[in-house]
């Protein structure tokens, strides 16, 4: 194929790229800035900022809340989740359509409208403990990836080489675990870590589910800035963006980066 | 308004691997040539570059006498028939069909015309209006065959076009490819991977392999006179003996082939035999007898062909393939004599 | 056991949404309906004030520019992304990909910094001269709509890359050996093969935007309330739960009729499901 691309379409293709990276950029310049006010490009370089993230107590302690929150909430997302997608594969015949819906519908319910609903009906009515909620809602907002993910390297799974396993007499529950899994590993690592970040930058669910006690890394960002406009929200969110670098490593070295272009 | 196609000594490379080397192809005015071989042989390669999809790394394409080598693809002017039809699945039939016609700003009346003779002709008039998701294959097929025909191109071109289509509807379709293609007389190249179907449809065949043409010639000659090993063996000359001459009577020669092994060739049958030669003969052209002068054979694995039994066999000159008659079955382990049967043999000069 | 077996092993996840989303989200329509004032009086309190009709109207103003833009760019990018050769290609799904999964604080916390009185834009037009005093760029319409624009350009290009790439190469080489030149393969071939994929980008832009929250609240505040940040303010501030059920309610109705109709239009266009 002669590739030829009309040069108006390619400086267009340029600056948007630009558009898309230019701003993280900045975010970082202004995190490595000496100055007490947020400013690029840099004047002075400084990791003070990052120093400072860990001397405010509620940065500290929201970033433990939020890994808890991402851990407990993707673990459930799995464990509910795996299942879930192995029944809608393997028992596609058996299973009515709108099941796999019922589990997208968490993408299609606006995030607002969990968080609120959340809060009104379930941590105010039952007196669930707030950080219960908050786990709930973040294992709701997680579920459709982990689905979507492991269903996506079950679609290319040999269903014949379980029962191939079967036939040489390996119990059910055994293959599940000793063929299945090992199969679709790369799934379900892709998928731990795309609900894991997901859940990290969750805003429009959390919001409604913190207070006083309990707050996420998110959240306390928000807070922040209400009161201060210094570099250290710029210092959070490079380590945030740190941590999206990890994440795009590990999908990589699992399921490719283009996955996300399917 | 046919016109001859000239590919000359072109060079073509995928990156850094080099996938055509030096081709030369001379394609008449109004003939069919096939492009056969294996896959990766270098003869979808060769389509490519001729439709414009690949740019050769040294070499030149003439169509008509006109230069085509850096021609964009969509001013060649070439009908493709492609291997999965590519036909738009957002179009109707119809639509399909008038594309091309309408690229050339052709539109309205003399479109429809143009389109409902080109379906009529390939026997989907009823079927303009659907879109090529409802049709079957063989329809997608003439629907492509159509497309490409419409614009009344100076070349033809198809890729595998019956590689998805099951046996009997293959045979059908290369029957109406080969009278839609005479009828128009347009010059094609036709790529297949099938040597009945290449045989039976083409003027004549270049058989291909590593980026190179080993031989080009009609079907005839390709069956019975292969030039050199590798074509022996594609049309199925499975037994290749290495031998030398080592006394010449008249029209007799006694040659010497491994293990010791002599046999004594009429060059009234064979043709003038050089000194060092490999004698190539099918299964059929190496009868299985226990009477006659031949290479002295152990038989091994007798298999049922239907018109013969054919036999593995232990001999001197290395592992042959050889058939014998239905009237008399041999077993394992039986000494026989393998003797060449002149009409299912051929004589390769050393390469 | 096995013809039970897909139900046992996708019960967990189904009662884990049925229980947590669809209940808890149903409870907080019904309650809408159940008012002492009677059935229908949050709707109309919601459609009878000003402030609030312009708020709806204003955040459909904002969801629609910020879905046509993203359309257009996201389409136009990702088409010259599909059409680049393997290791650019790479590169510049990298290059989405990582704003993609970066917050939407971070993300929304960056255009504060470029926007800002004081901020990055200001200080290089203040330094070339071409302005005299900082503009005013924040709590406006058009800020909102950039930072919204920011957020799902990645997106859209992404969906759409993938789009463009399940379109066989066969037919765009059919078009131009038919004789299509590539603006026409574009128009004629490529344009509405994508068609349908073009409304399911739309749709996820459209839902996610009227639906935001941290980017509004960040980049127009009060003075560019959208119902996302109403509903938030109704809920947490004035403690109005009534009128955060009703926006909720508005809000769920919208985006589910939305991506209902649209996968329906998207389902038909799609001559590919055939």
């Amino acid at each position: 194929m002669t590739r030829s691309i009309h040069p108006v379409l390619i400086a267009l293709t340029v600056l948007v790229f630009i558009f898309l990276v230019g701003p993280l950029v900045i975010v970082l310049g202004a995190a490595l800035s000496d100055t007490s006010y947020l400013t690029f490009p840099p004047q002075g370089l400084s990791l003070r900022w990052f120093e400072n993230i860990f001397e405010i107590e509620a940065f500290r302690r929201t970033i433990v809340t939020s890994l808890e929150i991402a851990f407990l909430s993707t673990g459930i997302a799995l464990v509910v989740g795996v299942p879930a997608a192995y029944a809608l594969n393997r028992y596609r015949i058996q299973l009515p359509g709108w099941l796999s819906t019922l589990f997208i519908l968490p993408v299609l319910v606006p995030e607002l409208v969990l968080g609120f609903s959340l809060l009104k009906n379930v941590a105010t009515q039952f007196h669930a403990p707030i950080f219960v909620s908050l786990v709930l809602g973040h294992s709701l907002l997680v579920l459709p990836y982990v689905v979507r993910v492991i269903s996506a390297s079950l679609a290319a799974f040999d269903f014949s080489i379980e029962e191939a396993a079967i036939s040489l007499g390996s119990p059910r529950l055994k293959t599940f675990f000793t063929i299945l899994l090992p199969n679709v590993r790369s799934g379900v690592i892709a998928a731990f870590i795309l609900a894991f970040i997901t859940s990290i930058n969750d805003v429009s669910i959390s919001i409604f589910l913190t207070g006083p006690g309990i707050s996420t890394l998110p959240i306390q960002i928000l807070a922040h800035m209400e009161q201060f406009f210094d570099p250290t929200v710029a210092s959070v969110s490079v380590l945030l963006m740190g941590l999206t670098v990890a994440v795009m490593a590990a999908v990589e070295r699992t399921l490719g980066l283009t996955f996300f272009a399917k | 308004m046919t016109q001859a196609l000239s590919i000359q000594s072109i060079t073509a490379h995928y990156g850094t691997t080099k996938v055509l080397e030096d081709l030369s192809l001379e394609v008449a005015e109004g003939e069919l040539v096939s492009l056969l071989g294996a896959s990766g042989c270098g003869k979808t390669t060769t389509l490519r570059l001729v439709a414009g999809f690949l740019e050769p790394t040294s070499g030149k394409i003439e169509l008509g006498g006109k230069d085509l080598t850096r021609l964009p693809a969509h001013q060649r002017n070439i009908g493709l028939v492609f291997q999965n039809y590519a036909l738009f699945p957002h179009l109707s039939v119809a639509d399909n069909v008038g594309f091309g016609l309408k690229q050339r700003g052709i539109s309205g009346d003399a479109k429809t015309k143009r389109v409902n003779a080109m379906l009529e002709r390939v026997g989907l008039a009823p079927f303009g209006d659907r879109l090529p998701g409802a049709l079957s294959g063989g329809q997608k097929q003439r629907v492509a065959l159509a497309r490409a025909l419409v614009i009344e191109p100076p070349l033809l071109m198809f890729d595998e076009p019956l590689s998805n289509l099951d046996a009997k509807l293959r045979v059908d379709m290369r029957v109406e490819i080969r009278q839609l293609q005479r009828a128009n007389g347009t010059t094609s190249v036709y790529v297949t991977h099938d040597q009945e179907e290449a045989f039976s449809i083409s003027d004549r065949v270049a058989i291909m392999h590593a980026g190179r043409i080993m031989q080009l010639d009609t079907p005839e000659t390709l069956y019975q006179r292969p030039a050199n090993a590798f074509v022996a063996r594609f049309v199925g000359f499975e037994n290749l003996i290495p031998m030398t001459v080592v006394a010449r009577g008249g029209a007799g020669v006694t040659a010497e082939a491994a293990g010791g092994v002599r046999l004594t060739l009429s060059q009234d049958q064979f043709g003038a035999i050089p000194d060092a030669f490999t004698l190539a003969c099918r299964a059929d052209g190496l009868a299985v007898t226990t009477s006659a002068d031949g290479i002295p054979a152990t038989l091994g694995l007798r298999t049922y062909l239907g018109r013969a039994y054919q036999y593995q066999c232990d001999t001197p000159a290395g592992h042959l393939t050889a058939n014998g008659p239905l009237t008399r079955p041999l077993e394992i382990g039986a000494a026989a004599k393998l003797v060449p049967v002149p009409e299912q043999c051929t004589i390769l000069a050393p390469e | 056991m096995k013809r039970f077996a897909g139900w046992t092993l996708s019960t967990p996840a189904t009662l884990l949404v049925v229980v947590f989303l669809i209940l808890p989200v149903l409870a907080t329509i019904v309650t809408t309906f159940a008012t002492a004032a009677g059935p229908f009086a949050p709707y109309l309190g919601f459609f009878g004030s000003g402030f609030r009709r312009t708020v709806l109207w204003r955040t459909i103003q904002v969801s629609l520019a910020t879905t046509a833009i993203s359309v257009i760019i996201g389409f136009l990018t990702a088409y010259v992304v599909s059409r680049s050769p393997g290791w650019l290609k790479s590169i510049l799904i990298i290059a989405a990909v990582f704003p993609l999964l970066t917050g939407v604080v971070v993300r929304s916390f960056a255009w504060l910094i470029i926007l800002g009185k004081n901020g990055i834009l200001n200080s290089a037009l203040l330094s070339t001269g071409l302005i005299a005093e900082p503009l005013s760029m924040l709590y406006t319409q058009g800020a909102v709509i950039t930072a919204m624009v920011y957020l799902f350009v990645p997106l859209m290009v992404l969906t759409l890359v993938g789009v463009l790439e399940a379109i066989p190469d066969d037919l765009l080489q059919a078009s131009a050996s038919l004789g299509a030149r590539p603006s026409a393969t574009f128009m004629q071939v490529i344009l509405p093969l994508a068609v349908p994929g073009l409304i399911v980008g739309a749709v996820l832009v459209f839902t996610g935007s009227f639906t935001a929250y941290a980017t509004p609240q960040l980049l127009g505040g009060e003075a560019q309330m959208v119902m996302g940040t109403l509903m938030y303010q109704q809920a947490m501030v004035t403690f109005d739960w009534v009128s955060a059920s009703t926006i909720a309610a508005i809000m769920v109705v919208i985006t589910i009729a939305i991506v209902l109709l649209m996968t329906r239009v998207a389902r038909r266009l799609n001559p590919m499901a055939t």
